[in-house]
């Protein structure tokens, strides 16, 4: 069995906890039961998907973070480990139910799009390519957690506004403690953030120059997430707009990794 | 053996009937020990709230017993004048039937209540203590709350607020992430704003500012809700700190305006603000609710919304009734079983 072959079946355990998540927003289902099943299919999901980035990283000797395909689904992975630390701790309602689309959307893209290039020859080996590449990595997973937090914050905003409370309503959690899980999920994913640019920039000094177009990706994904969270914590950005900001600035990261991946090529 | 149910409730009797015939909480267990020796029941429970009385037995004749508990309804509350009319009487498979109805809420006058399971297991338990439960009523009383246990999560029957209050403070916790920390000011008291401020206070609201032109209205309000009872002219200075706002004033015109919200939002770091208009003609300006983290509901947005959650609550009973009538045929063979 391939790497891929787990992948697919991540994928399907992922699709099955978003299958699971839309019966519950239409029946307005809140059980536990239905809460731990979700988790179980998230939690199985997850091994799949550590099951195939190991069988990977076996194949080609070294952590598989050689193309954007490995990348997106390591992003992924790291996404679902950093709910299944912080959602417990944190005990939001619902949140797994919102990461499971997300995810579910993330590695299809990656699976379906032709991302999965040959692999580049293997940089010189430095414990700093290690650290920036892993700690880059953890760092989007925390910035794609704040992502979905802020899609449920921007979901329970439009309920409130609407004077009609929908299904979702009773599910989700405060605005306000929405707004404040978003922000420090920012905060932790800004540092790892940080700490990854200067593991690059040490590397950088070490082994050779990084390609251009990823360097400038870098700092402006740094500066996107500078700016954003000076504006949550210091200029009064809550709610609707601050949301919206955050959901972007992910979508930002995403896309403007895959476009100057592209460009690379 | 057969099971019988003698009682009243809500539907059967006037409020003046019922107030005659509820037995004191501290009474229950007495009463429950002398039902034993004055009516042929091998077991008995007396359920009593504000809104039925009902006694639960086990006897190997159910019509004597329930002309019994009748006539000791009558005789324990010293009543002068017949209530036959209101009482009601169940025997068997209705017996069990009705009891899950009841603890399951469907037989409330709110649709849905879970107090009523709380009020039950508390006249189980005063049974129980009193040696007046055996085997059936044990068994009738515990798959009653396992049945109301399984509904609830089941279903949507106790889902949403009914009362505009209650609406009110489902909404605040909504927006808020912990209501201990939250300031509340009612602006002008009336019985609307009273149930609505005491409806948050019992969910923990912590502070409550009292505003209004009559100093000893506004004064014994806030007494009563444990808060602060402030002058009118003050709210503006106090508003930043407020949280949510309960208004419910006679004024003619808008007392909070977009125009005077947008440097108070500015003045509390835009932090989410719940506004609650109750009066008529309105207090809020509507456009208030356009700015973003102000939510303003006022008195038709919370009504309507009491009323969908009703509607959604009516729609569940079929589904209920249906979980409930395979639990009393089960039920009620095993009573067979036991008893033939």
């Amino acid at each position: 069995m391939t790497d891929r072959y787990f992948l697919w079946m991540a994928f399907v355990f992922y699709v099955g906890a978003s299958a699971l998540t839309l019966w519950r927003l239409r029946s307005e289902r809140s059980q536990s039961s239905l809460h731990h099943i979700n988790v179980i299919l998230i939690v199985v999901g997850f091994l799949m998907q550590l099951v195939g980035l190991i069988l990977r990283g076996q194949n080609l000797h070294r952590c598989p973070l050689t193309n954007p395909f490995e990348v997106t689904v390591f992003i992924v992975w790291a996404l679902v480990l950093f709910y299944l630390v912080i959602g417990p701790s944190y005990r939001v309602s619902f949140l797994g139910a919102f990461t499971a689309p997300v995810v579910t959307f993330i590695l299809l893209t990656g699976l379906l799009t032709a991302t999965d290039t040959p692999h580049t020859p293997a940089l010189k080996h430095s414990p700093w390519i290690e650290f920036h590449a892993g700690i880059g990595i953890l760092a989007c997973g925390a910035l794609a957690l704040a992502f979905v937090v802020a899609a449920m914050d921007f979901v329970q905003d439009r309920q409130l506004k609407s004077h009609h409370p929908g299904p979702t309503f009773r599910l989700l959690p405060a605005v306000e403690q929405l707004d404040v899980i978003g922000v420090r999920l920012l905060m932790l994913g800004f540092i790892l953030l940080t700490a990854g640019m200067i593991g690059g920039a040490i590397s950088d000094k070490i082994v050779g120059p990084w390609p251009l177009p990823k360097v400038i990706w870098a700092w402006m994904t740094w500066l996107v997430y500078a700016a954003l969270l000076a504006a949550r914590t210091k200029g009064n950005w809550h709610g609707r707009r601050a949301a919206m900001a955050t959901m972007a600035a992910f979508v930002f990261l995403l896309t403007t990794y895959w476009g100057m991946s592209w460009l690379a090529r | 053996m057969n099971l019988v149910i003698v009682g009243l409730n809500h539907c059967s009797a006037p409020v003046a009937v019922r107030e005659r015939v509820a037995f004191p909480r501290a009474q229950i267990g007495e009463a429950t020990c002398e039902l034993l020796g004055a009516a042929p029941v091998a077991e008995v429970a007396i359920l009593s709230t504000c809104n039925r009385v009902e006694i639960y037995a086990l006897a190997a004749d159910a019509s004597q017993a329930a002309l019994a508990l009748r006539r000791y309804l009558h005789t324990y509350h010293k009543l002068t004048e017949p209530i036959d009319a209101h009482l009601y009487e169940r025997h068997n498979q209705d017996c069990i039937a009705h009891l899950l109805n009841v603890v399951c809420g469907l037989d409330s006058m709110v649709l849905g209540e879970t107090e009523i399971l709380g009020q039950v297991k508390d006249a189980y338990a005063a049974a129980q203590t009193a040696g007046a439960t055996g085997a059936a009523l044990n068994r009738l009383f515990q798959k009653a709350f396992a049945a109301a246990k399984h509904i609830r999560s089941t279903t949507a029957i106790t889902r949403g607020s009914t009362s505009v209050a209650n609406v009110a403070v489902e909404l605040a916790e909504k927006i808020f992430r912990d209501l201990t920390q939250s300031t509340v000011m009612v602006i002008g008291t009336g019985a609307m704003s009273e149930a609505t401020a005491k409806a948050l206070r019992s969910r923990g609201a912590g502070t409550i500012l009292v505003c209004g032109r009559d100093r000893e209205r506004s004064g014994a309000l806030a007494n009563q809700l444990g808060g602060r009872a402030i002058h009118y002219d003050d709210w503006p200075v106090e508003f930043p700190k407020v949280d949510i706002v309960i208004s419910a004033t006679a004024s003619p015109h808008p007392i909070v305006t977009r125009e005077k919200l947008v440097p108070l939002m500015k003045a509390r770091h835009n932090r989410p603000l719940f506004l609650i208009d109750i009066g008529v003609p309105r207090d809020i300006e509507v456009a208030c609710d356009e700015l973003e983290n102000v939510y303003v509901y006022n008195m038709d947005d919370l009504q309507q919304i009491a009323k969908e959650n009703l509607a959604a609550r009516e729609r569940e009973i079929n589904i209920c009734r249906e979980l409930i009538a395979e639990r009393v045929a089960r039920l009620a063979e095993w009573l067979e079983e036991r008893y033939k």
